[in-house]
C-alpha cells in the first residue's frame, strides 16, 4: 500500500471542511480548541487570582467572602439570623460565607484543606481531636487580639494561656460556658408519667437511678425500654465514664490524681463507674440495640418512644428541635447527674475551650476578628443560648433568654454540679508539645467500656490498669522526647497540690500553685 | 490527514530509524494522544500519584494537621509489626476474603445456573431483583442493615419467634458475629452484579455442547461437573480476581455497619488505616500511609505463594497423569 490519503465518508467530499483539511485533521484542530477552552474556563480565562480576587471585593470585602466552617447543626438558623445577617447588613461590602459538617466531616476537610492551602478564614477545630496549642505551633492561626478588644469583652475572665492565649497573645475565646458535662439523663416525660415516675426529682442514688430504670421499663408498653446507651461511639463511652467516676469522686477533668500527677483510670470511682453501666445493663433496662448506635441514632430513637432516659450533654433539646422537634413538644424533663450516693460529688470539666479560630491563611484577619467579637455580647450571648446548644459563656443570660425551662434547668444544675479543674497546658505551656508527641493507646477508656458492654471482656480492672500504665509509659516517653527538644517540661506540671475539690481552679489558682 | 507509509525492507531494523517511525507516528497522529491526555492525566493524578506518594509517606512521621512529615526511614513499618490492631484488622480483612469471596462467587453461580435455564420463570424479573442491592449505595445499605441486624430489628425477632435464637441478638454489635454479618451483608449486596458476570459467561457455552452431553446420558449434576463446570473456569479465575479485589475496598458499608467494631472484632484494614490517618488525637499519616503499603505487600506476598501453590498443584497433577 503506497501513500494515500485516507478520507472516512460516504459523500465525496463529505469529510472535507476545506482544502487539504481532512475529517481527522479537523477533529484534532477542533478537539484542540474545545480542551484549551475547557482549560481556560479552568483557570478563569487567564486572569491572575488577584483579579480574581478584585472581582469579588467589590461586593464581598477586599479577600472575597469570608469562609466560616463549623460544626454546629443547630446554631445554623441562628448565625444566619443573628450573627451574619446583621453583620452583613451593618457592613454592606462584607459577605460571609458558612458551611456546617460533622465533625468527623470537618476534620478530615480541615486536614485536605490545610494540604492544598484552601482553609476557611473562620473554623472550629471539632474533628481534629489536637490539642489548640499544637495547631497553634504548626502555625495554623493568626492572633485576633490586636484586631478586636477580647480582653475588654465580657468574657475575658475566661480567657487562659495555654488554651486560648499563646506567646500574650488572644488566639481565640470561648463563646460557650466550661460548666457542663455529657452525661445529663435526658428524659421523656410522658413514658415517665406512665410509669409513675417523677421527672422533678432526680434519683438521690446509682440505685435509685436503677429502680427508676426498672419502673420505666416495667411501667410502659412492648418496645420502650428504661435506658439508652449507645454503645458503638466510644468517644461517647469515654466521655460518659469520665463524667460518672468523677461524679463517684475521682478528681477531675482527665483522669489525673492533681496530688501526685498520675493517671488514674484504673481507681475504684471509674471501676464503679464502669460497674453502674454494666448493671443496668444487667437489669435489663438499657435499649437492646444501644450497642450499634451512636450519640445520634440514640437521640432519634430516644424521639421516636423506644427509651425513656437518654445521659448526653446540654445540647439535646437543640439538637432535637432542629431534627425531632415534634419530641420537644411531647415533652422532655432531665435530671441531675447521678452520683452512686446520696452525698453529692462534683464534676469537673477544663475551662471552656477556644470554638473558632481564624486560619493563617486568612487574609481578611480584622474582620474576621471583628466578626467574633460580636460573639461576646450579651445580647448575642443571650441568643446563643436561646438555641440550646452548649450553654454560653455568661450563663447567668439564660435566665433571661428565650429558652426551653428544661434548658434552663439542666444550666442551673450544672452550675451546682459541675466545678472547674486544673489542665496542665495552662500552668506549663510545654505540656502541649508532650500530649502532642503522645501516640494513642489502643484499647483506650471508651474502648475498654465497649469492649465490656459488648461481652468482649470481663475483666474491667485488669483492662484499665493496663491502659494506665500504657499511658504513664507513653507520657514518659513522650516527655523524655520533648525534653530532649530542649522544653522545659516534667511530671510536676500534672501536679495541682493547691486544688480544692469544691471550688473552681481559676487563674488565682493558677497564680498561687 | 492520515498517512499510512510502508516501511522500507530494505532499511535494517535499528533503535534510531524506529525512534523515528514512532516520533513521526505521534506527530502524526498527535490528536489521538491529544483524546488520551485526559486519561492519562486522571489515571495519573488519581491512581499512580496517590500510589508513589503513599509509598513516601510510609517513611515520614507526619502528624496529620502538620504540613509536611519528617524523614524516620522503616520506623513506621517496625512499630506496624508490633502493632496488635494491625495483625487485628490484618485478618479480619484476610478472614473476609477468604470467607466472603468464595460465597459470592458460588452463590452467584448457582443464582446465574438457576437463572440461565430456559425453564425458569421470571427470569428478568428475578434478575432485575438480585441486580438492585448492586445500584444501592454500600454507605445507605450499612445504615439500613444496622436496623435490621441490630436486637430489635426483624431478622433477630424472626429467629427468635422460629426458636433459632433464646433471646435476640444484635448481629452487628456482637464480637463473635459482627465481621461475619458484615460478610453476609457484603456477599447480598454484590451478588447481583457477580450473577451478571456468570450469566454472561455461561451464554458463552455453546447449546450443542449441552446437547451432546444429555445425548450421552449425563444427568444435570455431571454435566454440569464435567461440561459446565470445565468450560467456566476461565472465566472462574476471571471472576473470582474481580471479587477479591472488591473484597478489599469494604470501607462505606463496614464503617456504617459497625465501624469496625464493638472492640475492633470487624476492623478491617482499611478502617484502621482511615482511624489512624483520621480520627487520632494526634493522626498519623506516616503510619497509616504504611499501614497501607504493608498490606499491600502481604496481599501480593500471600497472592504469589497462592499462584506458586497452583502452578506447583497442576505440575503434580499433570506429573500423576
Amino acid at each position: 500500500m503506497g501513500q494515500h490519503h485516507r478520507i472516512l465518508g460516504t459523500r465525496h467530499g463529505a469529510a472535507r471542511v476545506g482544502r487539504d483539511i481532512s475529517r481527522r485533521r479537523f477533529i484534532g484542530g477542533s478537539s484542540a480548541g474545545v480542551l484549551a477552552a475547557v482549560l481556560a474556563s479552568c483557570t478563569g480565562g487567564g486572569q491572575s487570582s488577584e483579579e480574581n480576587a478584585a472581582a469579588g471585593g467589590e461586593s464581598s470585602g477586599p479577600g472575597g467572602p469570608l469562609q466560616w466552617w463549623d460544626q454546629f447543626r443547630p446554631l445554623t438558623e441562628m448565625f444566619e439570623r443573628d450573627l451574619f445577617g446583621p453583620y452583613m447588613e451593618e457592613h454592606p461590602d462584607v459577605t460571609i460565607e458558612r458551611r456546617q459538617m460533622d465533625a468527623p466531616d470537618l476534620g478530615q476537610a480541615l486536614q485536605v484543606g490545610r494540604r492544598s492551602s484552601q482553609l476557611p478564614d473562620v473554623h472550629s477545630v471539632a474533628g481534629l481531636g489536637s490539642s489548640p496549642a499544637a495547631l497553634v505551633s504548626e502555625g495554623w492561626f493568626q492572633p485576633i487580639g490586636s484586631h478586636a478588644d477580647f480582653e475588654g469583652s465580657p468574657v475575658a475572665d475566661q480567657i487562659f494561656d495555654g488554651i486560648h492565649r499563646f506567646d500574650g497573645e488572644i488566639y481565640s475565646f470561648a463563646p460557650f460556658s466550661g460548666r457542663r458535662h455529657e452525661a445529663a439523663p435526658w428524659l421523656n416525660t410522658e413514658l415517665l408519667a406512665e410509669a409513675d415516675v417523677d421527672p422533678e426529682q432526680s434519683p438521690a442514688t446509682w440505685d435509685d437511678f436503677r429502680a427508676a430504670a426498672r419502673r420505666v421499663q416495667d411501667g410502659t408498653g412492648d418496645g420502650v425500654h428504661g435506658v439508652l446507651i449507645p454503645t458503638q461511639d466510644p468517644i461517647y463511652l469515654d466521655a460518659l465514664v469520665h463524667r460518672l467516676a468523677t461524679a463517684a469522686g475521682a478528681p477531675g477533668p482527665g483522669a489525673i490524681d492533681w496530688a501526685t500527677g498520675d493517671y488514674i483510670h484504673d481507681s475504684q470511682p471509674y471501676l464503679d463507674a464502669v460497674e453502674f453501666l454494666v448493671s443496668l445493663q444487667a437489669d435489663g433496662v438499657v435499649h437492646p440495640a444501644s450497642a450499634s448506635m451512636g450519640p445520634r441514632d440514640a437521640r432519634a430513637r430516644w424521639a421516636a418512644g423506644e427509651a425513656a432516659i437518654y445521659p448526653w450533654g446540654p445540647w439535646f433539646i437543640g439538637g432535637l428541635l432542629v431534627e425531632e422537634p415534634e419530641a420537644v413538644e411531647r415533652g422532655v424533663g432531665v435530671w441531675h447527674v447521678p452520683t452512686p450516693e446520696t452525698t453529692r460529688n462534683f464534676v469537673y470539666s477544663s475551662p471552656a475551650p477556644g470554638v473558632f479560630w481564624v486560619s493563617s491563611e486568612s487574609d481578611q484577619p480584622e474582620l474576621a476578628a471583628d466578626l467574633l467579637l460580636q460573639m461576646t455580647t450579651r445580647e448575642f450571648q443571650a441568643k446563643l443560648a436561646a438555641a440550646m446548644d452548649q450553654p454560653p459563656a455568661l450563663l447567668d443570660v439564660v435566665a433571661e433568654a428565650d429558652v426551653h425551662p428544661t434548658y434552663a434547668q439542666n444550666v442551673s444544675f450544672f452550675e451546682e454540679d459541675v466545678r472547674i479543674g486544673p489542665v496542665p497546658e495552662v500552668a506549663t505551656p510545654g505540656v502541649w508539645r508532650v500530649l502532642a508527641e503522645m501516640r494513642d493507646i489502643h484499647p483506650n477508656l471508651g474502648e475498654i467500656v465497649q469492649a465490656v458492654l459488648t461481652g468482649s471482656t470481663d475483666d474491667v480492672a485488669g483492662d484499665l490498669r493496663r491502659y494506665k500504665d500504657e499511658l504513664s509509659a507513653e507520657r514518659e516517653r513522650a516527655l523524655e522526647v520533648v525534653q530532649g527538644e530542649g522544653v522545659e517540661v516534667d511530671l510536676d506540671a500534672w501536679v495541682f497540690s493547691n486544688w480544692d475539690p469544691a471550688t473552681d481552679y481559676d487563674q488565682q489558682a493558677y497564680a498561687e500553685r | 490527514m492520515a498517512t499510512i507509509q510502508q516501511p522500507s525492507r530494505t532499511t535494517p531494523p535499528g533503535p534510531l530509524p524506529q525512534r523515528r517511525g514512532r516520533l513521526r507516528r505521534i506527530r502524526q497522529d498527535w490528536w489521538i494522544y491529544l483524546f488520551l491526555l485526559p486519561t492519562i492525566l486522571g489515571y495519573g493524578a488519581y491512581t499512580v500519584y496517590p500510589l508513589v506518594a503513599s509509598w513516601w509517606y510510609a517513611f515520614l512521621d507526619w502528624p496529620g494537621f502538620a504540613a509536611t512529615g519528617t524523614f524516620v526511614g522503616i520506623e513506621n513499618f517496625e512499630r506496624l509489626l508490633e502493632d496488635d490492631l494491625f495483625w487485628n484488622a490484618f485478618w479480619n480483612s484476610i478472614v473476609f476474603l477468604v470467607v466472603a469471596v468464595p460465597l459470592r462467587v458460588g452463590l452467584a453461580l448457582a443464582l446465574a445456573l438457576v437463572l440461565n435455564r430456559a425453564k425458569t420463570p421470571f427470569k428478568g424479573f428475578f434478575r432485575t431483583l438480585f441486580f438492585l442491592p448492586v445500584v444501592t449505595t454500600g454507605a445507605i445499605i450499612g445504615i439500613v442493615f444496622t436496623l435490621l441486624l441490630d436486637a430489635g430489628g426483624p431478622v433477630s425477632l424472626a429467629m427468635v419467634k422460629s426458636g433459632l435464637l433464646d433471646s435476640p441478638a444484635n448481629f452487628v454489635a456482637d464480637p463473635d458475629t459482627s465481621l461475619y454479618a458484615g460478610i453476609a451483608v457484603w456477599v447480598w449486596k454484590w451478588l447481583g452484579i457477580t450473577m451478571i458476570y456468570w450469566l454472561a459467561a455461561l451464554q458463552t457455552i455453546p447449546r450443542d455442547v449441552h446437547e451432546a452431553a444429555m445425548i450421552d446420558g449425563a444427568g444435570g449434576w455431571r454435566e454440569f461437573r464435567h461440561v459446565t463446570l470445565p468450560l467456566l473456569v476461565p472465566f472462574l479465575v476471571i471472576i473470582t480476581l474481580i471479587d477479591t479485589v472488591a473484597a478489599l475496598n469494604v470501607f462505606d458499608l463496614m464503617q456504617t455497619l459497625t465501624g469496625g467494631g464493638p472492640s475492633f472484632s470487624s476492623e478491617v484494614i482499611e478502617i484502621f488505616i482511615f482511624r489512624t490517618a483520621f480520627q487520632a488525637t494526634v493522626p498519623e499519616l506516616g503510619y497509616a500511609s504504611a499501614a497501607a503499603v504493608l498490606f499491600g505487600l502481604l496481599t501480593m506476598a500471600i497472592a504469589v505463594v497462592q499462584a506458586l501453590g497452583f502452578r506447583w498443584a497442576r505440575r503434580q497433577m499433570g506429573g500423576a497423569r
